[in-house]
């Protein structure tokens, strides 16, 4: 990051962003960001319920396949279909988006429950983790490092998601901002936007993942 | 066989088998018939593969048995595992009150019983310690504290000073016959020690291998308090060894 704020400076000290819109730019940058959030939101509470109930089922090992094959459903295939019933809406995008992400919390879940050690399974039963508590009290929290996980690799994979497909519906956001930018031949715009998500994902890592991971791995060291 | 309105616990004819690819089927336990005295400390000896961790889990109804009749004359059953199985997210006294949590006592009141038992353990100075923060011998003391809190009438100990070193698991040894004492419960516990088997046992179930099947069971009339330093103890564990020795 430190080379990035160095880059950053030195094309600002050298007049290099002048012309910039940084107007723009800040509105694309939030409204990408924004559809992120909100597509991460929704497949944080499907996936991980999903999972959790999937999990919690006697029916874990045989639905694990057929999750394994919706997941390579390439989401891009299904973007003609989210338009054809959204438009070129914001839910069009979010939805394409939740298509991405979900996937890496789901079997990420999925895989801490189904590789828990079985004398941890056991003690929950035996102390009286039965039913749906057993979800709450056991299956929720052994979940919790592998949900961070997945929400990390999820949101990477979000970001190529929303910019991919605001680039493909071309409404608002940041990919259709740099694909505009681009054919007009704008580089010092396309530069500071792609510097601008440099900056959140740095932000979002360092606030918000960083210490959930540390936390994590405090407690459940073993 | 004694009266089973007096046991804890009686096995007739128990079998266990799961799928296996290859033999088809595969048998971990056969034909396993025993009894177990209510108030009464049962240790079970036996080489790797004699299927004492699959026996249980069976008895505790975490898995059924493919045959035979399991008689469960307690109510509340808890157990202590090799591995400790802490919950890692907890603290050591929120495992401690996890039993009582599910019973859905409220918070102050678990928290109260599970500081008593974590006291009774030695470790109310660790209440707010994570287990990764722990050692072996501490972290198997609040597996004891968190089985003892939900007040069980049997207590199974899978191998519970296995993973322990001798100083740490001699005192644990000191602690689990004060509180066996002081509590009156069923204790049956998988061992693989003989001396201690003897130490702490009304009576030594001994295993054979492939497939877990009952060799022996011997009972243990030393007095207590036993005195692992004299002659009696001594040649109980030599008679112990040479049954063994010749059975297995």
């Amino acid at each position: 990051m430190a080379a990035v704020i160095a880059i950053a400076l030195a094309f600002g000290v050298s007049g290099y962003f002048s012309e910039v819109d940084w107007t723009m730019i800040i509105d694309s940058v939030l409204r990408t960001t924004y559809r992120i959030a909100m597509a991460y939101g929704v497949a944080l509470v499907l996936g991980v319920s999903i999972a959790l109930i999937v999990g919690w089922s006697p029916f874990a090992d045989a639905l694990f396949p057929f999750f394994d094959i919706l997941q390579n459903l390439p989401s891009f295939a299904l973007l003609p279909l989210f338009i054809y019933f959204l438009g070129f809406t914001d839910q069009t995008i979010i939805l394409f988006a939740v298509s991405s992400i979900i996937w890496p919390i789901l079997f990420a879940v999925l895989t801490a429950i189904k590789s828990a050690h079985k004398d941890l399974s056991d003690a929950a039963t035996i102390f009286g983790a039965r039913g749906f508590r057993r979800i709450r009290y056991y299956l929720a929290p052994l979940s919790f490092p592998a949900i961070l996980t997945g929400s990390i690799v999820g949101i990477a994979i979000g970001w190529e998601a929303v910019i991919g497909a605001e680039i493909i519906a071309n409404t608002s956001g940041f990919g259709a901002f740099i694909k505009t930018v681009d054919t007009s031949g704008l580089n010092p715009t396309a530069i500071a936007g792609a510097l601008g998500i440099l900056v959140i994902v740095f932000v979002v890592n360092r606030l918000v993942w960083a210490p959930l991971l540390a936390d994590s791995a405090r407690r459940y060291a073993e | 066989m004694h009266d089973s309105h007096h046991m804890a616990l009686v096995l007739s004819r128990v079998s266990s088998r799961f799928d296996d690819q290859r033999a088809k089927e595969a048998s971990v336990l056969e034909d396993i018939s025993f009894s177990v005295p209510a108030g009464s400390f049962v240790s079970m000896i036996g080489p790797s593969g004699a299927g004492k961790s699959t026996l249980m889990r069976v008895i505790l109804g975490l898995m059924p048995p493919s045959s035979g009749v399991i008689v469960r004359n307690f109510k509340r059953p808890a157990m202590v595992f090799q591995n400790y199985a802490l919950f890692p997210w907890l603290t050591a006294l929120d495992n401690v009150a996890f039993g009582l949590q599910m019973d859905g006592l409220d918070r102050q009141e678990r928290r109260r019983i599970a500081r008593e038992k974590l006291k009774e353990v030695g470790l109310d100075h660790l209440e707010k310690h994570y287990p990764s923060a722990l050692s072996g011998g501490q972290r198997q003391r609040v597996g004891l504290a968190r089985a003892l809190a939900i007040a069980p009438d049997l207590l199974i100990m899978d191998e519970p000073f296995s993973n322990l070193d001798t100083i740490t698991s001699e005192a644990l040894k000191a602690d689990l016959l004060k509180i066996w004492r002081s509590y009156g419960m069923t204790i049956l516990m998988v061992n693989h020690l003989i001396p201690d088997a003897i130490e702490l046992s009304d009576q030594v179930i001994v295993m054979g291998a492939h497939p877990g099947s009952i060799e022996k069971i011997i009972p243990i009339d030393l007095a207590r308090p036993r005195d692992v330093r004299s002659v009696p103890f001594f040649k109980e564990v030599d008679r112990l060894t040479e049954d063994i020795r010749r059975t297995l």
